[in-house]
């Protein structure tokens, strides 16, 4: 993996202006050595814009709605619909935030277990702010003010078969605890465009801590145009006490009304667009 | 006035502690137990308010007379337990004698000492458990590394951890116990030290997780601040530094070799054998994917302790 100083040069001398921008005003917390406690690197959070622009910019040519909706600062979680055979939905919803928050704050991804053990691009994740999916890190996250980005799908999301586009998978109910005891709102957000993008033929059996190799129809994603479609966050401080957190009914409850936005999201999305590349 | 007793002084954080406990105006006599001689564990250190005491901790007479002779005599009211053996690839009946029934022993004679009031018992970071499914940000309530697997000097140290945590409530005297990040120094049973100090350290290829190190010094004033507080608990005491496995190595000057992971284990090895360097990467496999960060916010509530001492590394940052 490249040292910092050479990422930090190749932003610089690659870098928009707009890009420089971003890396002068991103704040995070330093942990005493240029990085915070789980890994994250300001350097790296800009090789990611860097890295992810051109794809945001002109391969996806992401078009974001409801952006206002993203807080500032503070505790938040973005919950998300989660599809396309490969994850360029989390990355192009990583750009999007990072791109429309002011000052700008890189999400940290709550990614599936195994993402974390790969070689490389575990490491790579974490210097932009990813995490492991676990309850601990969620926690610790929250209480230090951090925005979540999560996918209640999960996996089952991003490997569901082309028939079944745009229809929410098993939503896990985990983050509105979350929410609920730390008294941090919820942002529902619908993303239009990467159902579409690697129809997937086939699943075979993982290896390793993969839990699946897909089979996509293409070898690479189609340039489809990416709709991200923020909601009004859900605020479920104002209705429920944290220790309330414990309550399956009230979690299950909230979990269904992220749930309910997010398709709503989609739906709109959905009327919004003229065809899958327009 | 407190009088403490403080169990393997022969070590750079007992020393620092008889040093820093001697500079203390809180602190009346201060009696230093190990098993070498005098002059072998303390050196030229004279103080009137200072006495040791050499004494076998594997044998459970001795730690009776150790607290019911010199400490009941000093009016000994708290015991700083640092005593562990720091080898990890040495261990035996022995090693877990000094381990764990030494412990065990000087919980059970407190019990019933008519002075002792605290115990005061050095813990190790070592003994959490990494997983990929675990936190990388690790509070008191992170699972302990049980595995059956696991080295004698895991095993023990977790076995004396719990063994004091068992106590807890149920004992007249106070029990606390410091999960202490490694500090950073020859000597004080840190892994990660042992990594550094080579002309060469091995880490797995594609992996750069986060380490947290302390000084003796934040070690000292985590104990210190625990001798003289109040109640009972399970503190994670952190360090000052927070940085990637890397980054360490960098700092430090020590040339690093990303290998792929199934060649470390023999690498080290060899290291071992050529540079008689105490790592152990069977024991340290997972740490070097991935990581673990002690939570201090705790020990921050509760015992006001925020480390402060960062490690003087040789080298410049490699980010600036």
């Amino acid at each position: 993996m490249l040292p910092t100083p050479a990422i930090r040069a190749l932003t610089r001398a690659l870098g928009s202006k707009a890009l420089k921008d971003r890396r002068r005003r991103f704040v995070f917390r330093d942990a005493g050595h240029g990085y915070d406690q789980f890994g994250l690197q300001p350097d790296f959070v800009a090789l990611a814009d860097l890295v992810t622009s051109p794809v945001y910019r002109r391969y996806f040519r992401v078009e974001s709605y409801g952006a206002h909706h993203l807080p500032g600062s503070g505790p938040a979680i973005v919950a998300a619909n989660h599809s396309g055979t490969l994850p360029f939905d989390a990355a192009m919803l990583w750009a999007d935030i990072y791109r429309q928050t002011d000052p700008p704050r890189a999400p940290r991804a709550m990614a599936d277990y195994f993402v974390p053990s790969l070689p490389f691009i575990g490491t790579l994740f974490a210097r932009t702010g990813m995490v492991g999916g676990s309850r601990g890190n969620a926690r610790a996250l929250l209480q230090a003010g951090e925005l979540l980005m999560l996918f209640p799908e999960g996996t089952p999301g991003i490997g569901k078969p082309f028939k079944d586009r745009y229809r929410l998978q098993e939503w896990r109910e985990g983050h509105c605890e979350l929410a609920i005891r730390h008294g941090a709102p919820v942002i529902p957000a619908g993303i239009v465009g990467p159902e579409e993008q690697m129809p997937q033929l086939l699943r075979l059996p993982g290896l390793g801590p993969v839990p699946y190799l897909p089979i996509p129809a293409t070898p690479f994603p189609l340039p489809v145009r990416y709709r991200i479609l923020y909601g009004p966050p859900l605020d479920f401080s104002a209705r429920y006490l944290p220790e309330q957190a414990d309550d399956p009914d009230i979690v299950r409850r909230a979990s269904n009304e992220v749930k309910h936005a997010v398709q709503e999201l989609l739906h709109e999305g959905l009327r919004l667009r003229t065809g899958v590349f327009r | 006035m407190n009088s403490v007793l403080v169990t393997g002084v022969a070590t750079p954080i007992g020393l620092s502690l008889v040093d820093h406990l001697l500079r203390d105006t809180r602190v009346g006599h201060v009696v230093a137990a190990s098993h070498l001689s005098r002059v072998e564990a303390l050196g030229a250190r004279q103080h009137p308010r200072l006495s040791y005491v050499k004494v076998d901790l594997t044998r459970t007479r001795k730690v009776h007379d150790l607290l019911f002779g010199a400490a009941r005599d000093r009016g000994v009211e708290v015991i700083a337990h640092l005593a562990q053996h720091r080898r990890v690839r040495y261990g035996g009946r022995l090693a877990h004698k000094l381990n764990v029934e030494s412990l065990r022993s000087i919980l059970d004679l407190s019990d019933r000492h008519p002075t002792i009031r605290r115990v005061i018992v050095k813990s190790y970071a070592e003994i959490y458990r990494v997983s990929l499914h675990l936190p990388v940000l690790v509070s008191e309530d992170h699972p302990l590394d049980l595995s059956p697997g696991a080295p004698q000097w895991v095993r023990d140290r977790v076995e004396a951890d719990l063994t004091a945590c068992a106590r807890m409530g149920l004992s007249d005297a106070e029990i606390v116990v410091l999960r202490c990040a490694e500090a950073l120094a020859p000597e004080t049973g840190s892994q990660l030290y042992d990594l550094l100090d080579g002309p060469i350290a091995f880490r797995p290829l594609g992996y750069d997780p986060m380490v947290n190190v302390a000084t003796i010094e934040d070690l000292v004033a985590a104990m210190t601040r625990a001798i003289h507080g109040s109640g009972e608990g399970v503190f994670n005491i952190p360090g000052y530094d927070t940085l990637p496995l890397s980054e360490a190595i960098a700092r430090w000057g020590t040339a690093q070799l990303p290998a792929p992971g199934s060649l470390i284990s023999p690498l080290y090895n060899m290291r071992h054998r050529v540079l008689g360097t105490d790592f152990s990467y069977g024991m340290n496999r997972r740490r070097m994917h991935y990581g673990l960060v002690l939570d201090g916010t705790r020990a921050r509530k509760r015992l006001g302790y925020v480390p402060q001492h960062p490690v003087a590394w040789p080298r410049a940052p490699t980010s600036s």
